[in-house]
């Protein structure tokens, strides 16, 4: 790749070309997101008095409700995105390649809706980001979603993916089209010689090293947000940290594949390189669900089992109670899940259907999963005879959290219609210069 | 000049880390009631030693090579 | 050093709510939130029944849940014992409210204002009769005032939407020398409060010569609440009535 000419041909995997179907996703991806704007317009100005968020004890409420969850959710899925594309990169998993960038992408995107959960739940969100910087302490379990996962995890996956793309935006400058400035850009400079090349494995060998332990840190933190709280029946627990990785993993795993699946489809015949992968990332998902299901049915078994009495009223709300539908779906979609993904792992078949159906069902157990985490302890776990609570998200909590998702695929669309989402193998580059 | 540059940012970067993380905490404070970070704004100096850490990756790959 | 403390004697407290009156005049909390909240309790099944009482301020923890969780230093203790919330540095997160086991913790979930919530009719010309028109939340200038050596903005209530707010033991009263308005009001003497470190307080020998217990011993919280009298709270007592503005 030492040519500097531009090229009038297309750009490769459907960059630039705006089809119906991604107009389509776009509007409605826009829609959501406008109607969640508009949601959190209503929050901001009314306070969070306009969710169905309220206090605990007395006012028999939770106080940290759907905004929580998804805040523990999708920094969960970021979990699995760069692991997977450090992964595959330390061990050069050539398999697992062309997902690196959706995973990369996964990271940042769901770290941004994270994070974006994170401020909408604040009372008051400027003064959040300023104090935070002045006043932080290490002491919170907070200090680290604000700066490991907020500023290190944030900048070091948009490191990855920027570092990991210049090659590819090197060979997309080549072509002659409206995003060259962009790409030329991306590319910074890169010519891929042999000593750049040497040079970027390096940095990216030891940008990989450093980032797993930070995401196992980082990470267990958010696990710890709650079993730190003695105070809190359900929640106190060494296990809070473990559980929260494995859960992550799981749902992170599951997002990839349905994230990958999708822009195979997208991609037509560019996608296919992705299919690589699935066996993979099937296997990756079979190992962390049934981790995942493990820690479901010990926590099962010992609220079964021996339960001291203030555990007992959360028990019975979960197993039994008002969260039993949800503790049960999310346990029947995770059996389901795991029952199809066995399936595709005997036969030795990862077909793309049942696979990405597996993965959704995962997805959606491992978000009950956080819900069960977050709320029930609230309602249900005074350790005072408080009456029992009671909550439910209204209309513009899930708007605001439709919206915030909505933002997430937006920001994915987006970007493959002005990058080549999986990484262009020496073939394409030839092609480039054919 | 490319290894020595990134070297001292990850080496800064660790120390801003570390010094951040410690003046934040507050630990040598009588009483809860001074439990302030030790000077205003620690929890930056936190934050620009891992940014600090994270950026000397762009630097080590980024910066020209001498003709 | 001062160390300021509470003794709740259970055998005396006749479930009156006084103190839970004055506390809400005395800090214009908003409607709803109640810093000092009496439990009645009611336990057994008819005809054999019996009625207690708790009455649950902010325990002022020496090693308090709430300080420990608070991401930016907002809810901080001072040395004097009494726990507080600087509302010019919370942010929300609320991570107080759900770190603490006793449930004290009210957030302002919207701008506090008249008939926050609509439960009673603040116009009714028969209760103007009564509160003299006064309508929750008014302003005791004492509450605007920065407190402490460490002059921050932590008395009383209804400062701001979005902001954490809990029992001060009325700290804007106790730096002038004055008991919480809960302590000042109650008709059995059932809450006593002073200084622990000094042997002759009120307080030190009351503790010295009764047998005291703390609520949620378990949780090491260490409160500067002592019980005297009754026994520790059981999920086996049932409220007699539901609070007002629940959700």
């Amino acid at each position: 790749m030492t040519s500097h000419d531009t090229r009038t041909r297309q750009l490769p995997q459907g960059v630039g070309r705006l089809t119906g179907p991604w107009w389509a996703f776009i509007a409605i991806a826009s829609a959501v997101l406008l109607f969640g704007v508009y949601a959190y317009w209503r929050q901001a100005s009314g306070g969070l008095g306009e969710t169905a968020l309220a206090d605990t004890g007395t006012m028999g409420g939770a106080t940290w409700g759907l905004y929580v969850v998804m805040v523990e959710y999708f920094i969960g899925v970021s979990f699995a995105g760069v692991a997977i594309a450090a992964l595959a990169r330390v061990f050069h998993i050539a398999d697992l390649k062309p997902v690196t960038r959706i995973a990369e992408l996964l990271t940042v995107g769901s770290l941004l809706v994270g994070l974006a959960a994170v401020l909408i739940d604040l009372g008051h969100p400027a003064r959040g980001l300023w104090h935070l910087l002045l006043y932080a302490r290490p002491q919170s379990a907070f200090f680290a979603t604000f700066t490991l996962v907020g500023v290190g995890l944030l900048l070091a996956s948009l490191v990855y993916l920027f570092l990991g793309g210049r090659r590819d935006a090197a060979i997309m400058a080549t072509y002659e089209s409206r995003l060259n400035w962009y790409h030329r850009w991306w590319a910074s400079g890169y010519t891929d010689t042999g000593p750049e090349r040497e040079r970027h494995m390096r940095a990216m060998f030891w940008l990989s090293i450093g980032i797993v332990p930070l995401l196992v840190v980082s990470l267990s933190t958010e696990g710890l947000v709650f079993g730190l709280q003695v105070g809190r029946p359900g929640w106190f627990g060494s296990m809070q940290a473990p559980d929260f990785l494995v859960l992550a993993a799981a749902s992170g795993v599951a997002n990839l594949i349905v994230l990958a699946a999708m822009v195979r489809r997208a991609l037509g015949k560019a996608g296919e390189a992705v299919e690589s992968a699935f066996p993979w990332l099937g296997r990756i998902l079979l190992a962390a669900a049934l981790a995942g299901l493990y820690f479901m049915v010990v926590e099962m078994v010992s609220l079964l089992y021996a339960t001291p009495a203030d555990e007992r009223l959360i028990a019975e709300a979960l197993l039994t109670g008002v969260y039993a539908p949800i503790t049960w779906l999310s346990f029947g979609l995770m059996l389901i899940g795991l029952a199809i993904l066995t399936r595709l792992a005997a036969k030795r078949a990862w077909h793309v259907g049942p696979l990405v159906l597996a993965s959704v069902l995962v997805s959606i157990s491992a978000f009950a999963e956080r819900y069960l985490t977050v709320v029930p302890s609230q309602t249900h776990g005074m350790l005072l005879p408080y009456e029992i609570g009671a909550y439910f998200p209204n209309w513009l909590e899930i708007a605001v959290g439709a919206g915030l998702f909505a933002l997430g695929a937006l920001l994915i669309g987006l970007f493959i219609k002005v990058f080549p989402a999986i990484p262009m193998t020496d073939e394409e580059e030839v092609s480039a210069h054919a | 000049m490319r290894r020595t540059l990134t070297l001292a940012m990850v080496v800064v970067g660790i120390a801003l880390a570390a010094v951040g993380y410690v003046s934040s905490a507050g630990w040598s404070a009588q009483t809860l009631a001074d439990a302030d970070p030790a000077f205003v704004a620690a929890p930056l100096l936190f934050v620009v030693g891992v940014v600090l850490m994270v950026g000397a990756a762009v630097v080590y790959e980024l910066l020209p090579d001498r003709e | 050093m001062v160390k300021y403390a509470m003794a709740v004697d259970l055998d005396r407290c006749q479930g009156c709510r006084a103190c839970m009156e004055s506390c809400k005049v005395e800090n214009n909390t908003v409607q709803g939130n109640f810093w000092m909240y009496v439990f009645r309790f009611e336990e057994g099944t008819y005809p054999n029944t019996e009625m207690s009482f708790l009455p649950r301020p902010c325990q002022h923890c020496d090693n308090a849940p709430c300080v420990k969780v608070c991401p930016v230093g907002a809810r901080y203790k001072r040395e004097d014992g009494i726990v507080l919330t600087d509302t010019d540095r919370c942010i929300g997160c609320r991570y107080c409210e759900v770190a603490c086991p006793y449930g004290v913790n009210y957030f302002n979930w919207v701008e506090p204002k008249k008939a926050q919530y609509p439960v009673v009719n603040w116009e009714d010309e028969d209760l103007a009769t009564v509160t003299s028109g006064a309508v929750p939340p008014y302003r005791n200038p004492d509450l605007d005032e920065l407190q402490g050596p460490e002059q921050r903005h932590t008395a009383g209530g209804g400062h701001a939407k979005g902001v954490m707010e809990k029992c001060t033991f009325c700290v804007h009263r106790v730096d002038k020398g004055l008991d919480p308005a809960c302590v000042a009001t109650c008709p059995t003497n059932a809450l006593i409060f002073g200084d622990t470190e000094d042997p002759d307080t009120p307080i030190s020998r009351y503790l010295a010569e009764k047998r005291t217990w703390d609520l949620l011993e378990d949780a090491g919280t260490e409160p500067r609440v002592h019980y005297v009298g009754g026994s520790p709270p059981t999920h086996a007592r049932v409220e007699i009535e539901r609070p007002k503005a629940r959700a």
